[in-house]
């Protein structure tokens, strides 16, 4: 019986380490055969229109009329060139709708080898003005009247009204017609979840759960030797620490949006270049002031932004990675302006203007005014560290000025409900903006939830008719000279805390070239046909 | 016994329909619906939100939207995902042979271990192999089965690197040892824990076997000692054993959720926790009612078993309880 | 075992509590204290344990956490045990109809997969601790219902009842007065059992962000924030574990100590 035991337990041993040495062999360096990625989910459906969260991977499939580069810049794609008032692709009509003209490359093919023409376009705008289909949003698509092919290769899109952006209208492309005309593309999972597109890869498998795998097309318009890359693996790793686990130990090869707090960790490997891009996006505490009050004196406002050392934050939670921000719109928009308000760390101060703003000291070291305490809830996303940290240094800051904060952890999906229903204080939170810079629906008087995302609940008459009068013309400095007064106002009144800058970092091999990093939702693999790895 | 067995069943159906109302409640108590994750989004608008809430009926009263379902689940209509359409059936279908492997090779060690040690244990009643084992195992009980987790990627693949942290094969589907490499951490986590209770319900009710009449019976007829433990005190000391695991092995499947979450395994327990995320309602519910159904056919199963050794649980002194809670 | 041995589950318990209870004099900083310039240092001087992802002193937190996993423990024992013995005695007790209807209830309960069902109502009520005791509460008193019938209909067969009632006693009186005394062993093993069932699911529970959240500490949570960091700092991971494997292994062997206390 002893004897027995004991060889079970060398014979695991043995079969341990004869495992162990057998590791690595399988997973081979990056190459231009395969290149994996450690993505953070999976999706739901390829249908770029379906969800308009994570399209990266779409975005090797589908391909738009235009996309973004990686300075915002709208450029074209499937189109000749981008429509605008001086070449003469967009009109402006007397009824007060516009037109806008699309001409369409010659020579694409889908891949099934169909030729992609201007029909393609008028019946994606149908499809999606279609109320049996339900796509994430249609957004722009039902501003539009009517589309006119007069050749195949020409699209002339007509507005009911003037829509700022209409040069991104088609970025997730379209849909192909001869695929899914007259059928309910909700239930098309055939094309949901393999969509034909003109792009350089399709879909070769999708294992659930596991990973999706895309392959490079023979013929890609582009040019044949296009994309380099044969095979590009997406496998599916939900928990940022495996993934980046999984980076280090070579496992996956790229990592899109690693956390700043991995920055460091990741710096050591020689395999690897973070590659850091500003990007359009940013943090913020939004401040409810219909739910809470006290939030709708300015002087209060005022007072919790300067009890925040931002830079601390900055350069300890974030390890130096993303700056301060000042407001919604970033430095690399062409939109921003520095001439802003600016408040820095200045706790004296902010316990002045409390006072002045009648919130005196009580017991416990919490002010009160009327008898009511100067306490708050502020929520943020569970699950980020970054966050959760920087929502706990928010609540040791204000506490030692006297204002009480609780933090509660939400999931995701949790906190996008609870915004949207204003039952929430204060909350933790970010805006990806999109790469126009259409502030209305963040901040107009009139555009609160459900109809808009203005969860401050700001009411600024000034602030409001700036900004659409941005939205309503079509001449980029007008525009220009609306948004820096927006800016301005912004600034000075603080609806909500602006924290900082989201800088993206992108982890990808040193054997790399060709990569350009992306601020906007397009994703990195918006050049992913030159990518190359030597 | 046909009786007994249709009973059993007949008095689990209610059950399930308590089970599920219980989880309907529960689900749509959150803030968030389903449509909670295009919130976010700036290009979705209020007007989107509500036709996607009318298609997919989420404005209809809650008893109304509760009775549609219950009554497709029925007919084994699962329902479509609300995050993709795609059925549910199908997403279950997707990764559920993930969690069968896991939850299969687990078994299958812990039951080895059980037998080994609860036999051994029991022969050597008193020496220090059974001291160390049953200390041993009442670690086992005690550990939190996530931080065992944790421990054994720190050591074998932060520190040692000899094994994958987490996932279930290397890219493109790996051979036979990379697939070993991925299964050992998750499967000794659910092993170690699941065999630490049963081996030591085996070590008493074979220390009750062997003390037996049949046993010393079977001695003093001079057969040899293992023919002794093996044949004849073993054969009655399994059977509870058996029902006892059969009744546990669900909960092994459920409890898995910890263990599939911690090393990234493609199981229905990482579904779980990703439905939950997305307040996907049709596959939380789908697999709420899967787990109970399978707890509930496990445990008549246990019944029958039992009652086929012991007859007087025919009579309705109820049934077996579990050892436990896999955590 | 050797005499000096068998006490070291209770003496590892005892400290354990007394340590929680004087946590506050005990710790060198407030647990709750940042100090983001010196996040995620290894143990020092300084910091006994080190400090974690917001330069909070580790050991500090884990005296904290000490006074709510135990806190959690004991008094979710307490919700499941008190409802077991009201269940399970009901059940034991009246037979019949009700029996079965309780019995049935029990299988239910039993039927549902535990830590999924807490999963998914810590995720939507966020709950506060009083609230976590009392849900914990709610799916760990099947054992101790099931115990205590069994202890009922044992002693129901050997007379028990009936003596009490030609004595002239009422239902409660025989339940509380009667019954329950004599099952009191196999109820109080039940529910030490209990407590270190209780310590454990909170302990997931908080792990998956779905129980005690941050700033509070909880060792569950503390190994939540410990995962995050767990390639670079993970000595983080090794305090909350052990901490809570003692506690649950002291309390295991406590009750299987008295489990054979009268066997032996």
């Amino acid at each position: 019986m002893r004897r027995a035991s004991t060889a079970v337990a060398i014979g695991g041993l043995i079969v341990v380490a004869a495992a162990g040495c057998h590791r690595r062999s399988a997973i081979g360096a990056p190459s231009n055969d395969l290149l994996i990625v450690g993505y953070d989910r999976e999706p739901d459906t390829l249908n770029r229109f379906s969800t308009h969260i994570l399209e990266d991977i779409q975005t090797c499939v589908v391909e738009g009329l235009t996309t973004t580069d990686e300075r915002m810049n709208v450029i074209p794609l499937l189109a000749v060139r981008v429509p605008t008032l001086e070449n003469g692709d967009v009109r402006l009509r007397p009824d007060g709708g516009m037109d806008v003209t699309w001409t369409l490359r010659p020579g694409v093919k889908w891949h099934d080898g169909v030729p992609f023409t201007s029909a393609d376009v008028k019946f994606t705008v149908e499809a999606l003005n279609n109320p049996s289909y339900k796509p994430e949003s249609t957004d722009g698509f039902d501003r539009i009247s009517g589309v006119d092919t007069p050749d195949p290769l020409t699209a002339v899109v007509h507005y009911k009204e003037i829509y700022a952006p209409y040069d991104i209208q088609f970025i997730r492309g379209a849909f192909p017609k001869h695929i899914l005309e007259g059928r309910d593309i909700d239930r098309a999972q055939d094309y949901n979840r393999n969509p034909l597109g003109t792009g350089p890869y399709r879909v070769a498998e999708w294992r659930a759960g596991e990973y999706i795998l895309l392959e490079r097309v023979p013929h890609y318009w582009m040019g044949d030797e296009y994309p380099r890359i044969r095979r590009l693996l997406f496998k599916f790793v939900a928990n940022t620490n495996t993934r980046i686990n999984q980076l280090k130990s070579g496992e996956v090869h790229v990592v899109a949006l690693v956390p700043w707090d991995k920055y460091r960790e990741l710096g050591g490997l020689p395999s690897v270049v973070v590659h850091k891009t500003p990007g359009n996006a940013y943090e913020h505490v939004t401040l409810n002031e219909r739910q809470f009050p006290p939030f709708a004196d300015v002087r209060v406002r005022r007072a919790l932004v300067m009890a925040l050392d931002r830079e601390l934050y900055t350069k300890t939670i974030l390890d130096g990675l993303a700056p301060v921000a000042d407001g919604p719109i970033q430095p690399i928009s062409w939109a921003y302006t520095n001439q802003v308000t600016r408040y820095s760390f200045d706790p004296v101060r902010a316990r002045a203007l409390l006072d002045e703003a009648g919130w005196h000291v009580g017991p416990g070291g919490i002010r009160q005014r009327d008898g009511r305490p100067l306490s708050f809830t502020l929520m943020t996303q569970a699950g980020y560290t970054i966050r959760e940290n920087v929502a706990q240094a928010i609540e040791r800051q204000l506490r030692d000025i006297g204002v009480d904060v609780r933090v509660e952890l939400h999931d995701g999906t949790a906190i996008s409900a609870i915004w949207f229903e204003g039952h929430f204080e204060a909350m933790l939170h970010w805006w990806q903006l999109p790469s126009d810079p259409e502030l209305t629906t963040f901040f107009a008087s009139d555009r609160i939830p459900p109809a808009g995302r203005n969860i401050n609940y700001f009411q600024d008459a000034e602030l409001t008719k700036l900004l659409y009068a941005s939205d309503r013309t079509v001449d980029r400095e007008a525009r220009k000279q609306f948004l820096k007064r927006a800016e301005a106002i912004l600034s000075e009144q603080v609806p909500e805390i602006p924290l900082y800058t989201v800088t993206r970092l992108d982890a990808l091999p040193a054997s790399l070239e060709h990569f350009r990093g992306n601020p906007t939702n397009t994703g990195i693999f918006w050049n992913v046909y030159e990518w190359n790895i030597k | 016994m046909l009786a007994f067995l249709g009973r059993r069943l007949l008095q689990s159906v209610p059950l399930l329909v308590v089970i599920s109302i219980l989880a309907f409640l529960l689900i749509h108590a959150a803030p968030g619906g389903p449509l909670a994750v295009y919130l976010s989004n700036p290009n979705v608008r209020p007007e989107d939100i509500a036709r996607l809430s009318r298609a997919l009926g989420l404005d209809r009263p809650l008893w109304a939207q509760y009775w549609s379902w219950l009554t497709a689940f029925a007919k084994g209509d699962w329902g479509y995902s609300f995050s993709d359409g795609r059925p549910v059936a199908d997403w279950l279908a997707d990764r559920l042979p993930a969690t069968i492997e896991l939850v299969g090779v687990a078994l299958v060690g812990a039951i080895t271990i059980t037998f080994v040690t609860g036999i051994l244990s029991a022969v050597r009643r008193g020496k220090p192999f059974d001291r160390v084992t049953g200390a041993v195992a009442v670690a086992g009980i005690s550990l939190p089965a996530f931080w065992f987790g944790l421990l054994l990627q720190i050591v074998f693949s932060v520190g040692l690197g000899w094994l994958p942290s987490s996932g279930r094969t290397v890219v493109g589907g790996g051979d036979l040892v990379d697939h070993l490499q991925h299964l050992v951490m998750p499967a000794t986590v659910l092993a170690v824990v699941q065999a630490a209770s049963w081996s030591r319900y085996l070590r008493s009710s074979m220390i009750d076997a062997l003390g037996r009449p049949y046993t010393m019976a079977a001695r003093a007829r001079g057969l040899p000692p293992h023919r002794v433990v093996l044949r004849h005190a073993l054969r009655n000391a399994v059977s509870p054993l058996i029902a006892l695991v059969m009744v546990d092995a669900a909960l092994l499947a459920s409890g898995a959720v910890v263990t599939e979450s911690v090393f990234a395994w493609p199981g229905l327990g990482s579904l779980f926790t990703d439905s939950l995320a997305r307040r996907d309602y049709s596959v939380l519910m789908a697999l709420l009612m899967l787990s109970s159904v399978a707890i509930v056919v496990f445990n008549v199963l246990a019944d029958v078993l039992h009652a086929l050794v012991d007859p007087r649980v025919l009579l309705g002194l109820g049934s077996l309880g579990s050892s436990g809670d896999a955590a | 075992m050797t005499p000096s041995l068998k006490f070291l589950p209770l003496a590892v318990l005892a400290s354990l509590l007394g340590a929680a209870i004087v946590a506050p004099l005990l710790a060198p900083y407030p647990p709750e204290r940042l100090d983001l310039v010196h996040r995620r240092e290894p143990p020092s001087t300084a910091h006994v344990l080190g400090t974690d992802d917001l330069g909070r002193d580790v050991f500090a937190r884990t005296l904290a956490g000490a006074r709510v996993s135990l806190a959690v423990g004991l008094l979710s024992a307490c919700v499941a045990g008190v409802s077991g013995i009201l269940i399970g005695g009901v059940a034991g007790y009246s037979g019949g109809v009700l029996d079965a209807v309780l019995m049935r209830a029990t299988d239910a309960m039993l039927a549902i997969p535990r830590l999924p069902l807490l999963m998914i109502a810590g995720a939507i009520l966020q709950p506060s601790i009083s609230v976590l005791v009392v849900l914990i509460g709610l799916v760990c008193w099947m054992e101790t219902a099931r115990v205590v019938r069994a202890e009922f209909l044992t002693l129901r067969t050997q007379g028990f009842v009936e003596n009490a009632r030609a004595a002239g006693a009422g239902h409660a009186r025989i339940i509380f007065a009667h019954l329950l005394p004599n099952a009191a062993q196999t109820v109080i093993v039940s529910m030490t059992l209990a407590v270190a069932r209780g310590i454990l699911i909170e302990s997931a529970l908080s792990f998956f962000g779905v129980g005690v959240r941050p700033p509070q500490a909880s060792w569950g949570n503390m190994l939540y924030q410990a995962q995050a960091v767990l390639s670079t700092e993970p000595w983080l991971v090794l305090a909350p574990g052990l901490f809570i494997l003692a506690t649950t292994l002291s309390v295991n062997m406590a009750g299987e100590r008295l489990a054979h206390a009268r066997l032996e």
